[in-house]
């Protein structure tokens, strides 16, 4: 691709290595942005702050913190975002920042709620058996009718954004399940989550539960052991939903309603409600909306000037359609706060590096939440990440109307959220949505490139590197292979990550870095 | 009119006692470097707790 320059000169900063110290776990300082930009910066971080002093003054939040292990990672909040914010300024910092302070917001009221339930800190009884614990990994549509009931997600707060704010969050829960004889080479995502449940901290809350199988062995594990202590020691009766892996075929689909329906007939049976059709068509609503958003944000990041991407991208469509998947009224508006600002960016051609060299799609099981990593490529290789395998979901709205036709199409059309949950729809469902439409992705986005995440311990896309590159190389796209082990940072660290990618820029690019300075970080050893 | 102007100068006064002392706080870190320090005591502390593991 030909490089699109940036007229205008970063304000502040230049040099973003001056920001890190290999004496300190945290940065120095924070960046210097110009005054405007610095200042909206220290506003955002007064509000997180407002936002963690809320929190903490909420029932049983003291008391948690020194019973959870993993509520100390709470009090960093304020570096994950100056790690998703690394060189920005104008439009996509601001973008950036709406996202994560709903986001936040989100994740916040999930620990008060965990803890008002939780049996061993609030023990607000009524509050609890008015929960129904879902599975973090999965579209929570099967709710989308039950308005007065509370969908519980407690293993986000324990374990995957507990995650964003510390790389060694989960260690700890790693070896605790380790040491229990399980295997270490699954997915340390699900095996955290079993460490937590083994050393017994998890906040025990909800009437009931529903598991969804995900995508791999190590959830397949999980599942079992957290729903074993769930059902014979906290008496919490678990429900599993089984989606069909081959989801694009048609004959699964009967299935995979059906068992959509048993899901929501035992969440009636179990908490004594009724399925509500008004309030189901309502989320319907709000699903379509979000996904008319994403396709216009992917549109915009077609153009040379995306202005919403990386790890933020990624996380608040995470948090909007599976997580929220249209129950709550809050987010909409903060997605036209977002399609403003994102506008704006574009007709002001606002850019978030000097140069961009490359238009790369980033593919595989992704870690990037955890590091930098996509930020750090656009400043110091001039390489922006359009967009990302997880990103890609649905493009077809649901029924959104309710008649007595569309009341069944429903069933389907939840099955079909379900079996098109982040990662599902890609790693399971056969070659076509893995490999075939990758390229239809680089062809429509125009990239140039291809970022492959290889998840050392995913067995997902074993088999594929030969079909990857052999495609690439027929196509021209320009695809580099990095490896990780997604929340275990002691089998690849951050250097070890972006040195991979540095490397292929510097022997097979040729390419010199936009910003040395940040091309090795220490922030490998004890850093956050 | 008097009172007026001196609750104006001492709100005016703690903003900026409030803008400086934040401002401070937030541009040199001082915030992350603290718990940076407070979370390996904490560490420590979860591992005195007692705890039931179970598989």
């Amino acid at each position: 691709m030909a490089t699109v320059f940036n007229p205008k000169e970063r304000k502040g900063d230049k040099e973003l290595g001056a920001l890190y110290s290999d004496k300190l776990r945290v940065r120095k300082r924070r960046e210097w942005r110009g005054i405007k930009d610095t200042a909206y910066d220290y506003s955002r971080w007064l509000y997180l702050w407002s936002i963690m002093v809320r929190v903490s003054m909420s029932k049983g939040f003291v008391k948690g913190l020194f019973r959870y292990r993993w509520m100390s990672n709470y009090l960093f909040v304020p570096h994950m975002l100056d790690k998703f914010t690394i060189g920005l300024r104008d439009e996509p910092l601001r973008i950036t920042h709406t996202a994560m302070d709903f986001v936040v917001y989100d994740v916040a009221e999930s620990i008060k709620n965990c803890m008002r339930g939780d049996r061993r800190i609030g023990n607000d009884v009524k509050f609890s058996e008015n929960c129904v614990l879902c599975d973090e990994n999965a579209m929570t549509a099967f709710m989308m009718g039950f308005p007065t009931v509370k969908a519980t997600l407690r293993e986000v707060p324990t374990m995957f954004s507990a995650n964003l704010l510390n790389q060694y969050s989960t260690t700890h829960y790693l070896d605790v399940a380790q040491q229990f004889g399980l295997p270490g080479d699954v997915c340390p995502m699900p095996e955290a989550e079993v460490g937590i449940s083994i050393d017994d901290d998890f906040p025990v809350l909800g009437k009931c539960a529903v598991q969804v199988n995900t995508t791999c062995d190590g959830s397949l594990l999980g599942n079992g052991v957290i729903a074993k202590r769930l059902e014979r020691e906290y008496g919490i009766p678990t429900f599993q939903l089984v989606a069909p892996m081959r989801h694009k075929e048609e004959d699964v689909q009967k299935y995979a309603a059906e068992d959509i329906k048993s899901a929501i007939a035992f969440i009636e049976k179990q908490m004594g409600v009724k399925w509500d059709w008004d309030a189901y068509f309502e989320c319907a609503k709000r699903v379509n909306q979000t996904t008319r958003d994403r396709l216009q944000w992917l549109e915009i990041n077609s153009t040379n000037y995306p202005q919403f991407v990386g790890a933020v991208f990624s996380l608040y469509n995470d948090t909007n359609y599976m997580g929220n998947c249209g129950r709550s009224a809050d987010f909409p508006p903060i997605n036209e706060k977002l399609n403003k600002l994102i506008m704006r960016g574009y007709e002001k051609k606002t850019m978030m590096a000097k140069e961009y060299r490359h238009r790369c799609i980033v593919w595989g099981v992704q870690p990037q939440y955890c590091i930098d990593m996509l930020y750090w490529m656009i400043q110091c290789w001039g390489v922006v990440p359009l967009t990302d395998m997880l990103s890609m979901v649905i493009d077809r709205e649901i029924a959104e109307t309710d008649t007595p036709e569309n009341r069944e199409q429903a069933y389907y059309d939840m099955a079909w959220l379900n079996e098109n949950m982040i990662m599902r729809n890609r790693t399971h469902g056969g070659y076509k949505v893995l490999v075939d439409e990758l390229w239809e992705f680089c062809e429509k986005m125009n990239a140039d490139m291809v970022m492959m995440w290889e998840h050392m311990s995913c067995k997902a896309l074993c088999g594929m590197h030969g079909q990857f590159e052999e495609q690439a190389r027929e196509r021209g796209i320009k695809l580099v292979w990095v490896s990780h082990d997604l929340c275990d940072p002691r089998v690849y660290t951050r250097n070890a990550i972006r040195g991979q990618f540095s490397a292929f820029m510097r022997t097979v690019m040729r390419e010199e870095p936009l910003d040395p300075s940040i091309e090795v970080l220490p922030d490998d050893d004890n850093a956050l | 009119m008097k009172i007026l102007l001196k609750v104006l100068k001492y709100i005016l006064g703690a903003a900026l006692a409030f803008f400086a002392v934040t401002f401070t706080v937030y541009f040199f870190n001082l915030d992350m470097k603290a718990t940076a320090l407070i979370e390996p005591l904490l560490q420590k502390h979860y591992d005195a707790i007692p705890r039931k593991q179970s598989l």
